[in-house]
């Protein structure tokens, strides 16, 4: 680890000659040295890339050009055979898959500036210190995010489930029925169990970056007579700017990624069937219907539009960063 | 949040690159000795009649091994098993999922290899069911008309007669629940139902699956149809039906308890509810299926299986052997019936009486049910064909009934829906398919 030379060296290399005796052989040495370096830091992470990315991408992409192909009735067994775009046009003429599509795109529309401008309030409390026990709330919102999502998912589907939770009897003794279960309410319901788990985590975020804003700033902002209100959203807020957007689009990606709590709670609804998200398309293709070629071909599509939103959410931040500027 | 949607896909990504290594091994022979065949079952008494087997057999040997039932994952376990090539020699399959499992080539094409002398025995509507494009590729277990098992206690109790049509089934259930508000005649099952709703549209002429030339025609909401779910949906309108899943704990009790006063099933439902509702005996009798028209009465079939030999068996002319003894030999339903109460109808009329002298049939007060069940077979329409992609087609279209039977949507449009899920499937593996 002491080995690690930093690129902050390569001054040297364009620097007038150093007073050694063979700079030849140290700029080789330290060359060498920093090749090695570089691989050595780089190898995890790119033999992971290539392991659990790349190469299951590249598969599934090959996948989905690939099908069993069938003549007429098709009994007796198939071939395998390149099918072309036939796989997609399949995916994209699926009601279902469009259905699936549509409630992903319901459930980012509502999960990600929930759970975004909750994260950010919350993280702006904490840093305005008007809470006491800081430390203590802190830990409290973070809780939820160490409890794995499926026994997340698995505790409010209890509180959900009519019959055994608690909550719905509480209403009942007030002569109100609360269905969380039903058509309009079961996004809803799933939105709430990601905001339980994500609201914390993404709130350590904001609060480390909060942490990090230059107290003078601060400062200048109470000498000109800023009050708390003011401070948080004409100085904090912008100065994390970057945090924000970070945060907007991991939750943008994971909310495309819907799955397990929907997954459970089509155990527990009919209001979820089993393609109710791109991934439980997805799962059903590859698991129930057998049919790989469809399944890689709805991966690959769902990897397309994860790409192109992340990219254009980027490159819109970036033009109000410029404009803004 | 982030990071947690990303490993469900790697895991997805790697389940599926690894589901083709699952699944027990195969079998092949020793050099010498017995030929040593593998069978999968999840049918109960199948133990028993692959240790009658061997203990009779001596050329062929069969392992067993119990496997879960096709929606509790067999279909997938076999699927599975298929496509990495170790798929034991002799599987059990259902009737509806078996034109899905041809089109995959996981069945070997038996047409040439089963001795007419088995052929004949078996009910020839049982053998169109596993015979497509004239090429046969499983031999039927047991076909299973539909019946309709009835509380007849309290059907004497309260006058009601018991219906003949379906006219008259819906004004006994008006009866029924006039004279115990809390009682109903019967349950429109629904995360589980369509395989029901199958049974009732093909009894009335509907045709979701046929086929003409070498193309599918696909029609899930044809005339017999729309007039079924159209019948049901006003059964579920009006509260004449209770709404649950079949085999759920609910359902079980609400028999127990009389609140739910009839079964529409097939045969089997006899030994079925015997074992199940022990507390039943003597107020439950069997009564032929209503009609829609009783001058030509027509059934369709609820549940039933067959065996197949796999395309992977090294020893097909023995398995076909094996499944020949299990199906038409009297020893072989002789030890079957000996692990408990099986009221299921063997596809060999020639067998039937041996079911019944097996029988006890003193839960139906004596009732000669396999008697019934005899003129009722005779019934069944030999039209019907199941379609190419059964498994999905019925998990979408118990979705679809699930949400009609909480009040949203129709029944129709469960069947609707199930079809329009099932068309990008078949599509995408070529098949040709047109919808009328």
């Amino acid at each position: 680890m002491s080995t690690v030379i930093t690129p902050g060296k390569r001054g040297k290399r364009t620097g007038t000659a150093p007073p050694a005796a063979s700079p030849v052989r140290t700029r080789r040495a330290g060359r060498r040295q920093q090749t090695l370096a570089t691989v050595a830091l780089l190898a995890p992470f790119t033999a992971l890339l290539v392991a659990v990315f790349l190469v299951p991408v590249g598969y599934a992409i090959g996948l989905s050009f690939f099908s069993e192909d069938h003549d007429g009735l098709g009994f007796g067994g198939g071939e395998t055979v390149f099918t072309g775009l036939r796989s997609y046009i399949a995916v994209l003429s699926d009601p279902s898959f469009l259905a699936g599509f549509g409630s992903v795109a319901l459930y980012c529309v509502i999960f990600v500036p929930a759970v975004v401008i909750g994260a950010l309030a919350l993280a702006l409390l904490l840093d305005s210190g008007l809470i006491r026990l800081r430390r203590t709330a802190q830990m409290l919102l973070y809780l939820p995010h160490a409890v794995p999502g499926i026994i997340a998912a698995v505790i409010w589907l209890y509180l959900y489930t009519p019959g055994l939770s608690p909550v719905i009897k509480l209403f009942a003794q007030a002569d109100i029925t609360i269905d969380f279960l039903g058509l309009h309410t079961v996004l809803p319901s799933i939105v709430n169990i990601a905001l339980w788990s994500g609201l914390g985590y993404n709130m350590v975020i904001f609060y480390a970056a909060l942490q990090a804003l230059p107290r003078e700033v601060l400062e200048a902002a109470r000498i000109d007579g800023a009050g708390g209100v003011r401070t948080a959203l004409l100085v904090k807020v912008p100065i994390i700017r970057s945090s924000v957007l970070m945060v907007c689009m991991f939750s943008l990606i994971a909310a495309l990624q819907l799955f397990t709590e929907p997954m459970l709670m089509n155990q527990a609804t009919p209001m979820v069937n089993s393609r109710f998200t791109l991934n439980m398309y997805i799962y059903d293709a590859a698991f129930r219907r057998n049919n790989y070629g469809l399944a890689s071909a709805a991966s690959v599509i769902l990897l397309i539009v994860t790409c192109a939103l992340s990219y254009a959410v980027t490159r819109w931040a970036g033009r109000r960063d410029r404009s803004a500027r | 949040m982030p990071g947690r949607g990303r490993p469900a896909v790697l895991l997805m990504i790697f389940t599926l690159l690894l589901a083709g290594c699952t699944a027990s091994s195969g079998s092949d022979t020793a050099e010498s000795g017995p030929v040593r065949l593998s069978f999968w079952s999840p049918l109960r008494g199948s133990q028993e009649m692959v240790d009658e087997y061997n203990r009779t057999h001596t050329k062929i040997q069969v392992d067993f091994e119990q496997v879960p039932s096709g929606d509790q994952g067999g279909w997938a376990k076999l699927s599975n098993a298929a496509r990495a090539g170790n798929a034991p020699d002799v599987a059990t399959i259902e009737y509806p999922q078996l034109p899905g499992f041809a089109i995959d080539g996981v069945p070997r094409d038996i047409t040439t290899l089963l001795p007419e002398s088995v052929r004949r025995r078996i009910m020839p509507q049982a053998m169109d069911l596993t015979t497509f494009d004239e090429r046969t590729y499983a031999v039927p277990v047991d076909i299973e008309p539909m019946v309709f098992l009835y509380r007849k206690d309290l059907f004497t109790e309260h006058d009601i007669p018991v219906p003949k049509t379906w006219a008259e089934f819906e004004s006994s259930a008006r009866k029924l629940k006039e004279a115990q508000p809390r009682s109903r005649i019967a349950s429109l099952f629904t995360t589980n139902g369509t395989l029901y709703m199958a049974s009732y549209c093909w009894q009335a002429g509907a045709r979701w699956y046929d086929t003409s030339g070498e193309t599918w025609r696909i029609s899930m909401d044809d005339a017999p149809t729309r007039k079924v779910t159209a019948y049901w949906q006003r059964l579920l309108d009006d509260d004449l039906v209770r709404v649950e899943p079949a085999s759920s704990q609910q359902w079980r009790a609400h028999l127990q308890s009389g609140e739910t006063a009839g079964w529409l099933a097939g045969a089997w439902a006899a030994g079925s509810m015997m074992a199940s509702t022990p507390g039943g005996k003597g107020k439950w009798a069997i009564a032929p299926l209503p009609q829609w028209d009783p001058k030509k009465p027509v059934l369709g079939t609820q549940g039933g299986s067959t065996f197949m030999v796999t395309k992977d068996s090294n020893h097909p002319e023995e398995a076909l052997e094996f499944i020949s003894w299990m199906v038409t030999s009297a020893d072989a339903l002789r030890a079957k019936l000996s692990s408990g109460i099986s009221s299921a109808y063997p596809s060999v009329p020639d067998l039937v009486p041996v079911a019944r002298k097996e029988m006890d049939t003193s839960y139906f007060s004596g009732q000669d049910i396999f008697g019934l069940f005899e003129k009722e077979a005779e019934l069944i329409d030999p039209r019907w064909k199941w379609g190419p992609r059964m498994v999905s087609t019925i998990s979408s279209g118990d979705d679809g009934l699930a949400r009609a039977g909480a009040g949203s949507g129709t029944v129709l449009d469960a069947l609707r829906e199930a079809q329009s899920k099932t068309l990008p499937d078949l599509k995408s593996l070529g098949l040709s398919v047109t919808t009328h």
